[in-house]
């Protein structure tokens, strides 16, 4: 026993309490003061993978792809194994439109941690913007499949489903999925405009106008405000009402100018 | 009895072997003698301008019935100075044997700076077309005196700026063409910015540059042009554009302008008819992908595609934008996406396309569409796959689906290529629409339509008296004799840097001529009956006293 504590105590990395803080400032979007302290547990332990991922992510939060790109690097030669890692890097090139070698680390991550929704999210996000459209909406199911395993479905992980889905022509089923988002987050905006948009297609263009407005009115999302004024244009227009049209079409020109 | 129902096994019999004939095409550049290499000067600095140039212009230069090539091409950099022949822009003179004699230096035209794009249209009026070159740091204007030989021009004194396209077109109805030229962003050769590291640089993205307003140029009726772009609201938009095309969209006798803009929205400038322009771009439904997302337009076409007689509009982008398709709904209703319903959009998402045309290639009486394709250089190493591609051709099945028919269309077709500016004439009189394709750093190619005869077909040249000489912006609708209507006008401004021939062509199936209705720029109508098919005719203005 007495050597097992003596073991133990040995394996706790000297960087491991200012990695936590410096976690526990992460989340709390402390990014400067997360840096500092990150730095500390690096200083002190240079192989402390989760210091190195930390360190990435917040790199990654200020758009320094290159430093994160770094930190990764150095995280995966002293552990190829660590799912968390890999799945970054999978981000970082994915951000970096780098699809090829994105696809070869969110399948590296997909190896270690199979049960991880997100990763078969954004193993499906590369494989589309690749050609594989059959393929990425698999790996949509499944990360949907994943996440209700776990019991924390993710309304966020049904929109991209849903938006290939609409590009496919299969409107219906687009729609399914945006209402299921839709039930599990009332005031998510991008799911709201993403409905807008098939009632558009589908010709229900005074439903469209309503949807697109509650989008409008909500915060948050990936969405920019002008993709929905230009959607309530359409819907507007078709919907008999000109002048909310042009108000719309005003907004847009106004931001322009 | 007998012999009616052997008729009527007779006819099923054909009509059931009948299949779609393929639309096919030969490369025949080097056959042909057409032999040119664009050359962007390219040498390791990444500089934005090595990506975008490349336009071609089919045109008849001699008036000898068959259609010229010219070529732009690119100059060393920095310098910005055609320092070698390779750098020359050159015209070909087709033999009308499909054979092309190189004629550059006796027409004057080997051209000086960076070429970009080329419009061709008979600005004077006497019967030549003539030729605008836009550059990257000035453009350049020549007149065609006739005899193989060209003259240049003095523009107004404006401020260089660097255009992609140019278009003519007569937007005020005085029957002479005035000229749009489309301008791109901001650049400098020792401004340029640096994107990547030093290990790995790579061209920027447009954001990195300021965009610049299109410039209108209105004819002054003399040889010299006044730039009336603000006061005709044409230059109060920035944007960056690529692609320029014309059409009559609302059908009130004014030609309208769209411009492709590149990862900005499209501009569509909508002609009052009182010398001013209203860009209606977001209104119409025009300016944006469906899920408002602003694609890197680059050519684009304005051409009725459904034979509803309204204009629709064609733009490519690049991977992942997928290429758009807007359907004229006619009125207040404005366009509608129609890339996802006909399958172009699925189709076209991993393209990167360029130049572009809507012409009828199996003479079916539907337009099919041709793209030039190429990823942006330096993409490889991202995607893993090659920036060269081959080029793309749909055929337009009844107006409500377009069928990527690429595979089947011959062996030459399938070549990949850095595919930039391409051009659309019947080179060889066959009543079979060809294309000719530039290439950066490569050969260009001219497809030759050997696709099988699918049906009669009609060219009509138009000879404006009080419109504009070649007719530009004329709507020409001809009615079939089995009862249909096909739409189509007079314009050379089509995809990307580029112009194609001024004849105004019909496919007809199995159909002939009943009658031919021509509006002219203003409205001015003209009917005729009794036009033969299987040839190109020429269609003076009827202008009464």
């Amino acid at each position: 026993m007495r050597v097992l504590i003596l073991f133990l105590l040995s394996a706790v990395s000297p960087g491991q309490p200012s990695y936590e803080k410096a976690n526990e400032l992460f989340v709390a979007q402390k990014f400067p003061e997360a840096l500092v302290a990150v730095d500390e547990a690096l200083r002190l332990d240079a192989r402390l993978v989760p210091a190195l991922t930390l360190k990435a992510k917040l790199a990654m939060a200020a758009n320094r792809l290159d430093v994160a790109r770094l930190c990764l690097e150095q995280a995966l030669a002293i552990d190829p194994k660590a799912p968390y890692a890999q799945f970054l890097y999978g981000m970082v090139a994915y951000m970096n439109n780098e699809m090829r070698e994105a696809s070869t680390r969110f399948q590296k991550a997909r190896e270690l941690a199979p049960r991880d929704a997100r990763v078969a999210l954004y193993l499906g996000l590369t494989i589309e913007s690749v050609g594989k459209p059959a393929d990425a909406l698999a790996l949509y199911e499944e990360a949907i499949r994943l996440e209700r395993l776990s019991g924390q479905q993710q309304a966020d992980t049904l929109l991209p489903g849903a938006r290939l889905l609409f590009l496919l022509g299969r409107l219906e089923e687009s729609e399914r999925w945006i209402r299921q988002a839709l039930q599990l987050s009332p005031k998510l905006r991008d799911a709201h405009f993403e409905l807008a948009r098939i009632l558009l297609k589908k010709g229900e263009a005074a439903q469209a106008a309503a949807e697109g407005e509650t989008a409008l009115s909500l915060a948050g999302g990936s969405v920019a405000d002008s993709a929905i004024h230009y959607l309530l244009i359409r819907a507007w227009q078709q919907a008999g009402k000109p002048d909310r049209a042009a108000f719309h079409a005003g907004a847009i020109k106004a931001r322009e100018n | 009895m007998l012999r009616i129902l052997l008729l009527v096994l007779a006819s099923t019999a054909v009509l059931c072997s009948v299949e779609a004939p393929p639309i096919r095409f030969e490369e025949i550049a080097a056959k042909a003698g057409l032999r040119f290499q664009l050359q962007n000067g390219e040498a390791g600095g990444f500089h934005q301008i090595e990506l975008t140039l490349g336009g071609v212009a089919a045109f008849d230069y001699n008036n000898d019935g068959c259609a010229d090539i010219f070529f732009t091409n690119g100059a060393e950099i920095p310098s910005l100075r055609k320092t070698g022949a390779k750098f020359s822009n050159r015209l070909f003179r087709n033999n009308c044997d499909l054979t092309f004699t190189d004629v550059t230096t006796e027409a004057g035209l080997a051209g000086e700076g960076y070429s970009m794009a080329v419009a061709a249209g008979d600005f004077d009026n006497d019967g030549f077309t003539d030729l605008f070159v836009a550059g990257v740091k000035g453009n350049a204007l020549y007149r065609n005196l006739g005899k193989g030989r060209f003259a240049a021009i003095e523009m107004p004194k404006a401020e260089a700026r660097w255009a992609v396209s140019a278009g003519w077109f007569d937007y005020d109805n005085d029957g002479w063409l005035d000229l749009f030229v489309a301008n791109y962003v901001e650049w400098d050769a020792a401004k340029e910015p640096r994107c990547g590291t030093p290990e790995r640089q790579y061209y920027c993205h447009p954001n990195a540059y300021r965009g610049l307003p299109n410039q209108l140029f209105h004819n002054n009726r003399d040889g010299s042009f006044s730039d009336v772009s603000m006061g005709a609201g044409i230059g109060r938009q920035i944007g960056k554009g690529m692609g320029v095309a014309f059409a009559d969209m609302d059908g009130d006798g004014f030609t309208d302008v769209f411009v492709a803009n590149d990862s900005v929205r499209g501009l569509l400038f909508r002609n009052q008819g009182n010398g001013k322009f209203e860009e209606i771009g977001l209104e119409a439904g025009v300016a944006l992908r469906d899920d408002g997302h602003a694609i890197a337009g680059m050519g684009a076409d304005f051409r009725d595609l459904d034979n509803d007689g309204r204009p629709d509009l064609l733009v490519s982008g690049i991977l992942n934008d997928s290429f758009l398709l807007f359907r004229n709904l006619g009125g207040r209703l404005g366009f509608e996406d129609y890339a996802q319903r006909t399958g172009l959009l699925m189709s076209t998402r991993q393209l990167t396309g360029w130049s572009l045309g809507i012409y009828d290639f199996d003479n079916d009486g539907w337009k099919d569409l041709f793209f030039a394709l190429a990823h942006l250089m330096q993409l490889d190493r991202y995607l893993g796959r090659e920036s060269a591609l081959p080029n793309r051709v749909y055929r337009n099945v009844g107006g409500k689906r377009l069928e990527d028919v690429s595979a089947d269309a011959g062996v030459a077709f399938e070549g990949a290529a850095l595919h930039r500016g391409a051009a659309f004439a019947d080179f060889d009189n066959d009543g079979r629409v060809d294309v000719v394709v530039s290439a950066v750093n490569g050969p260009a190619k001219l497809f030759h339509n050997v696709g099988a005869d699918r049906g009669h077909w009609l060219g009509i040249r138009l000879r404006g008296v009080r419109s504009n000489r070649q007719g530009l912006g004329a709507a020409v609708r001809v009615h079939l004799a089995d009862g249909r209507d096909l739409y189509n006008h007079a314009t050379t401004a089509v995809g990307y840097a580029s112009s194609s021939e001024a004849v105004v062509r019909f496919g007809l199936g199995a159909s002939r001529v009943d009658s031919i209705e021509i509006r002219w720029p203003g409205g001015h109508v003209q009917k005729l009956s009794g036009v033969a098919a299987d040839r190109i005719v020429e269609i003076a203005e009827d202008v009464k006293p």
